[in-house]
């Protein structure tokens, strides 16, 4: 077999073992919110205790990138398939974090019901993440600068929640100091939630830098 | 013995014509060599044979040869019903008739398979289960129709792909090439989160045939049941519970009574209110559920005859009335001046609009206002019961018609809700052929829409099946 196909078999197998870890942290940020709606702590658990996973194939897949820039000294459009590679890998495992931060929060939501509004707008807000990660790695399936682009701009969707979340929120501890633990715990979460968002974009921005070369700043 | 059959294998007509066509070239030499005819007599003799041989040739050889070939060539591009026109007894011949005979075998063998390959697709595009087929690599060769509308994805866009990059599913992957390794087939639960979350029944087995370390994939969405089971099991914690409730209540109050005794008159009297309320509550809670499980099984007869629209709700009024005029809310009824009667059980229809007037007046604060309205709309009778209550926040839409499900637990108990009204609603018009709708805005109002069929009576048939 020659050192190209080699090479791109590699490079192949790459993109799917990031996709599996995609996999796997799109469970993630799922479980983590319907654990944290349903202030289900058995679920929690099993997302914290996942995070193992995620972080040992991300080592993993790393390695591998690692060790193919090391070893082929790809050059253009090859070296930016193995660095997307690496961007996005790192996304995603940020991603995975905040997924265990917010597990860890609902561990400690537990046992009471929640008295405060604002946490109806977390799956609303969550479900446009959950969007977002998935629109994100199908872009990188199909090299799909457009679909990138759309994703990205739904960012801005998910800061103009998290901004009311946070505004209702401090309005809610005014009102009631018995509000305060919940809601601080809350304002966590969805800060989390932001931040996924924003790694989101990242992937999407490594996708358009694959395919076009060019650097974007899309928040 | 070997030539003879050398000579058979090749027939004698080759033999002859060699031997002819030397005997021939002999003679002219022979003469030319005896100086009976010069070299212009000698040409002049041979070419007219030369020219007449390969006229012969060209009739009898070479076209019936490029006939043959451009057949061949038809035959090898898939046009199996292509025959060779020669019928002559020679060698050509018989080429000519072989090709016609294995045009018409490949023709048979083809149809055969296209055959079997149609009945098997057929019986994959009618499977409601999810089928993908994958080679060594794990590259996707097939997916099923059903595969592509679960996913919404298409076949063409599937194939030759690997499954992480048409389902993102880890649990998937893994026993994938768990199956592919070890060549015995899975069987696993397991989530698929996009395009929905949803559970399905996985199963792979290695495809052991032609294409060594393939696999097939078979998926079977078992959601609907796994929601059922849990509904099931959280029904029964919920009667639990709401049995509980009353009943703690009510020993309560009977052990302080018998304990302190029922001297203070006043103390004894509020505690039998309590009791009192507790137990209709209990009772109450009892007869709903006695009703849900007669509807819901169907044991009711309906009594399907006509009902007057009108008459109806006047019946209803005169139950709901009294409620509403406590709470000062003003109820009207509007109605269109021919309506179509109604067909169905007339004391379930008046069941639901009870106990949907019962909670527009229950969730609508003093001095609000409840509607009953009637119209017709394609071929359906449509009631609707509007108020300007409270409302229902839109996440809780999709969920007020599950038994027990209330959209604030406290409230609600407060207001003497049990969270069995709108199942009942739901399972008394879904036998009676029709459906519930429900539109709200939170601080506005609430507008539940009954749809029910125009006098139909295959309706009748339907719910007693
Ligand atoms: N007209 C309405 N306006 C506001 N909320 C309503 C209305 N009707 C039903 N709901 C909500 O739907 C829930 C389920 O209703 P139902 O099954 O009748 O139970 P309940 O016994 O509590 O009335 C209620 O608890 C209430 O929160
Ligand atoms: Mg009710």
């Amino acid at each position: 077999m020659s050192a190209r196909s080699n090479f791109d078999r590699t490079l192949k197998e790459i993109q799917q073992d990031i996709l599996r870890l995609g996999s796997l942290v799109e469970q993630a940020v799922y479980d983590s919110v319907q654990a944290l709606v349903k202030l289900d702590v058995a679920l929690a658990a099993q997302v914290i205790m996942g995070d193992e996973m995620i972080d040992e194939l991300y080592m993993q897949i790393e390695e591998k990138c690692v060790r193919v820039i090391a070893t082929q000294q790809p050059m253009a459009r090859d070296l930016r398939v193995a660095v997307t590679g690496i961007k996005i890998l790192l996304s995603l495992e940020r991603m995975g974090d905040h997924c265990v931060d917010i597990a860890r929060a609902t561990m400690c939501l537990s046992g009471h019901p929640y008295t405060v509004k604002p946490v109806q707008y977390i799956p609303e807000m969550t479900n446009i993440v959950q969007q977002m990660v998935k629109d994100g790695l199908d872009a990188y399936v199909k090299r799909d600068v457009e679909k990138a682009a759309e994703m990205c701009a739904m960012d801005d969707e998910v800061d103009f929640i998290f901004n009311r979340i946070f505004r209702e929120l401090i309005g809610c501890m005014k009102e009631d100091p018995t509000n305060v633990y919940q809601a601080s715990y809350l304002l966590y979460v969805s800060r989390y939630i932001e931040r996924i968002a924003d790694h989101a974009t990242n992937i999407g921005e490594a996708v358009i830098y694959l395919v076009t070369g060019e650097r974007h700043e899309l928040n | 013995m070997s030539i003879w059959r050398f000579f058979r294998g090749i027939g004698w007509r080759p033999v002859a014509s060699y031997f002819f066509m030397f005997l021939l070239f002999y003679a002219i030499l022979e003469l030319y060599a005896v100086q009976r005819i010069n070299i212009g007599g000698a040409i002049a003799v041979s070419l007219p044979l030369a020219v007449g041989l390969a006229w012969v040739l060209y009739r009898r050889v070479i076209k019936p040869l490029n006939e043959i070939t451009r057949t061949a060539r038809d035959i090898a591009r898939g046009n199996f019903y292509r025959q060779v026109n020669i019928s002559s007894r020679d060698e050509i011949g018989d080429l000519a008739r072989s090709i016609n005979d294995m045009a018409a075998r490949l023709r048979a063998t083809i149809e055969e398979i296209t055959e079997e390959k149609n009945r098997v697709q057929t019986i994959l595009n009618s499977m409601t289960d999810c089928v993908i087929a994958v080679d060594r690599d794990g590259r996707i060769i097939m997916v099923n129709p059903a595969m592509e509308s679960m996913f919404g994805i298409t076949r063409e866009e599937c194939v030759g792909k690997s499954t992480v990059e048409v389902i993102r599913n880890f649990d998937l992957d893994n026993i994938l090439k768990k199956v592919q390794a070890g060549n015995k087939p899975q069987t696993r639960e397991i989530q698929i989160i996009s395009p929905e979350p949803r559970i399905f029944h996985l199963r792979i087995a290695p495809l052991n045939s032609s294409s060594q370390g393939g696999a097939v994939v078979l998926l079977r969405d078992v959601t609907e049941r796994r929601n059922m089971e849990q509904m099931r099991s959280e029904f029964v914690a919920n009667v639990s519970h709401e049995l509980r409730t009353p009943l703690t209540s009510i020993r309560g109050f009977v052990e302080t009574l018998l304990e302190s005794g029922t001297d203070d008159p006043e103390m004894t009297r509020h505690f039998l209110g309590i009791i009192a309320t507790e137990t209709r509550r209990l009772s109450k809670l009892v007869e709903e559920l006695l009703d849900l499980s007669k509807i819901e099984e169907r044991r009711v007869v309906h009594r399907w005859q006509r009902v007057e629209i009108p008459a109806l709700v006047d019946r209803v009024l005169a139950v709901c009335g009294s409620h509403a005029e406590e709470k000062q809310i003003n109820i009207k009824a509007n109605f269109p001046s021919r309506l179509p009667p109604l067909f169905g059980d007339p004391d379930m229809l008046a069941q639901v609009l009870i106990n949907l007037l019962d909670n527009a007046i229950k969730y609508t604060p003093p001095g609000g206002s409840v509607t009953v309205s009637a119209s017709v709309e394609n071929d359906e009778i449509r009631l609707d019961v509007a108020d300007t209550g409270v409302g229902i926040p839109a996440e809780s839409l999709p969920r007020i018609f599950e038994r027990f499900y209330r959209v604030e637990k406290a409230r609600s108990r407060e207001l003497g809700g049990i969270g069995l009204g709108l199942a009942i609603v739901k399972h008394i018009i879904k036998g009676h052929g029709g459906r519930v709708d429900v539109k709200s805005t939170v601080g506005k109002g609430t507008v539940f829409s009954i749809f029910l069929p125009m006098d139909n009576p295959t309706v009748e048939n339907n719910a007693r099946s």
